[in-house]
């Protein structure tokens, strides 16, 4: 039985009496409870957009919902209101923020940040002694001097260890991470993915990592899905070899395994933009294996259960 | 052995009692690639501005073709100034909002050489092209490019002087993946054309393709230098080991049969 099941999500935003502008369409994907998935794409792919599905959080961007369907253990998320999505927001579905941009609340301490966090996840709870429980969840020593201080006052990878301790204090189901380690440095960002599988492993906590370095993503999930102009072209286990073009190729250009010297490869153009998506497949005009049916019609959905994929040719794909 | 083209002896900077860089010692060749890597507050991006001519160090000495950079008051005095060109991390805030990538190079263009519009005009394109840019986009302003495309604009435009030693601060941080990987091939293709590429980053992966000699900077020392291979394969210092194995993905993903 899947924690999160999405069916056909189509999210866009609405623009009167004229046709909305699509920004994801017909996405989907399942997720088990406890699984790491990570969720990879170029900027304006629309894998914030999705996160932001999970969190009731579209309407601040003037965006909605248009169709499909969001399942979270049995609750309805895709017609949810704002009232409701207080109740899931922090206890069902805990979201950690980018680093560098939506960080703590500059001029509130830890410590109240914290009891905000706790409050609202479990009414009523102990707040000093959650506190200091989360805060050893998350790996920071001496908790008391921590409480006391201000966001400024920590290294960008402690204010994110914070943030994690917020989004966990409801003891979510479900973690949305989006881009957590972006701009930090990279033994900090080793740190952050141990933390994040240790709570995985301590909770049960199922957690969807987004991120545009594939090879972060391949160490440290279960699976990765990945988008491609608002669409969902590949669900991939870790570790397992891609099959959607896009993905090889994304694969094929990764740095750190690419021979000094040697050029590194490219996908041609850019992914087209929101608004003036072509028919078919939308990766068909950086494809090298494009066919003229690939041009045609809706985007082609993902096919498969373990392993999907929503390229029409994959026997082509090498 | 050649003589270098920019080397730096003893160069430290204090902000009050911070001690930003200490005692750095580092060279280049022309033609050469070298790294700086190295964690937020390192003090690699102070190094790399003293490098530039932006920033005069409290102590040490910088020499440029065997001149001293900051001598008489002035960095880079005179025709020594558009030997050394610096591309910044962000491309956006680099480039001017109001213009476009065609009349931002074509002004650097015109800063640099005396000529007509349309000479400029002509260079830039011919620039761009060079960057990957067609004149299409090049007539586009930066928020209608892509992050990709706006940091091969900015370099474009530090290229628009003809360098010989191009200093990049962080320049593959802002973008994507497949954005990185046509960056780092036109810096490779520069460094076949002679350029000489001081990369500054925290991303050892960019470091270890792109530099033939990498320093590890850390709490303002270079605390590891050499060649990027063997540091790489066998880090002396604990700080190097460290970040050597914080690296992503150097497992590599099976490919496809």
């Amino acid at each position: 039985m899947s924690l999160l099941t999405i069916e056909n999500l189509t999210i866009g935003i609405p623009r009167g009496s004229a046709a909305p502008l699509a920004i994801v369409e017909n996405a989907s994907l399942w997720l088990q409870p406890g699984e790491m998935l990570g969720l990879i794409g170029e900027s304006g792919s629309g894998k914030t957009m999705l996160c932001r599905s999970l969190i009731g959080t579209l309407r601040r961007r003037g965006a909605a919902i248009l169709s499909g369907r969001i399942t979270l253990a049995g609750t309805d998320l895709a017609h949810t209101d704002e009232r409701a999505w207080r109740d899931i927001r922090g206890r069902r579905v805990g979201y950690v923020p980018q680093s560098a941009l939506a960080g703590p609340n500059p001029v509130m301490t830890i410590g109240a940040q914290l009891r905000e966090a706790i409050l609202q996840g479990t009414p009523g709870a102990d707040v000093p002694a959650r506190a200091r429980e989360l805060l050893d969840l998350v790996q920071i020593r001496r908790p008391e001097l921590v409480l006391a201080q201000y966001p400024h006052q920590l290294s960008g990878g402690m204010r994110q260890r914070v943030m994690i301790a917020c989004a966990i204090a409801g003891t979510p189901e479900l973690l949305v991470a989006d881009e957590p380690t972006t701009g930090l440095d990279v033994t900090v960002q080793a740190g952050i993915m141990q933390l994040l599988r240790d709570i995985r492993a301590r909770l049960g906590t199922a957690i969807i990592l987004v991120s545009h370095d594939l090879a972060l993503v391949d160490d440290v999930c279960d699976r990765i899905l990945v988008m491609h102009a608002g669409a969902c072209v590949e669900a991939v286990p870790a570790h397992a070899a891609p099959r959607h073009p896009y993905t090889i190729a994304l694969n094929r250009s990764r740095i750190e395994l690419a021979e000094p010297g040697t050029p590194l490869v490219t996908i041609a153009g850019q992914p087209p933009s929101v608004g003036a998506w072509p028919p078919g497949c939308r990766f068909a005009a950086r494809c090298d294996i494009a066919q003229p049916d690939c041009r045609l019609g809706p985007h082609p959905p993902m096919r498969g259960e373990a392993h999907a994929n929503a390229c029409l040719h994959p026997e082509r794909a090498a | 052995m050649t003589a270098p083209l920019l080397s730096a002896r003893g160069v430290s900077m204090r902000f009050g009692r911070v001690a930003a860089v200490r005692d750095a010692a580092l060279s280049i060749e022309p033609g050469e690639s070298i790294g700086i890597v190295g964690e937020s507050g390192s003090g690699k991006s102070t190094l790399a501005r003293i490098l530039a001519g932006l920033q005069p160090p409290s102590e040490g000495e910088v020499l440029f073709r065997g001149q001293p950079v900051y001598a008489g008051g002035i960095a880079y005095p005179g025709p020594l100034r558009r030997q050394v060109q610096m591309v910044f991390q962000d491309p956006y805030g680099s480039l001017n909002p109001r213009m476009t990538a065609l009349a931002a190079v074509a002004e650097a263009c015109r800063f640099h050489e005396r000529c007509s519009a349309a000479e400029a005009t002509a260079r830039s394109l011919d620039l761009l092209a060079r960057m990957g840019i067609g004149p299409d986009d090049a007539r586009k302003k930066p928020r209608l490019l892509s992050g990709g495309q706006r940091q091969r604009a900015s370099v474009a435009r530090a290229l628009s002087a003809s360098p010989a030693l191009l200093i990049a601060d962080e320049p593959t941080s802002a973008i994507d993946q497949s954005a990185q990987a046509q960056l780092l091939n036109l810096f490779h293709g520069l460094l076949g054309q002679g350029l000489s590429i001081i990369l500054i980053s925290h991303d050892l992966a960019v470091v270890r393709y792109l530099a033939r000699r990498v320093h590890v900077m850390r709490d303002g020392e270079i605390v590891e230098a050499g060649e990027t291979a063997t540091v790489f394969e066998h880090p002396q210092h604990p700080y190097t080991q460290a970040l050597i194995a914080s690296i992503p993905g150097r497992k590599p993903k099976e490919t496809a049969p």
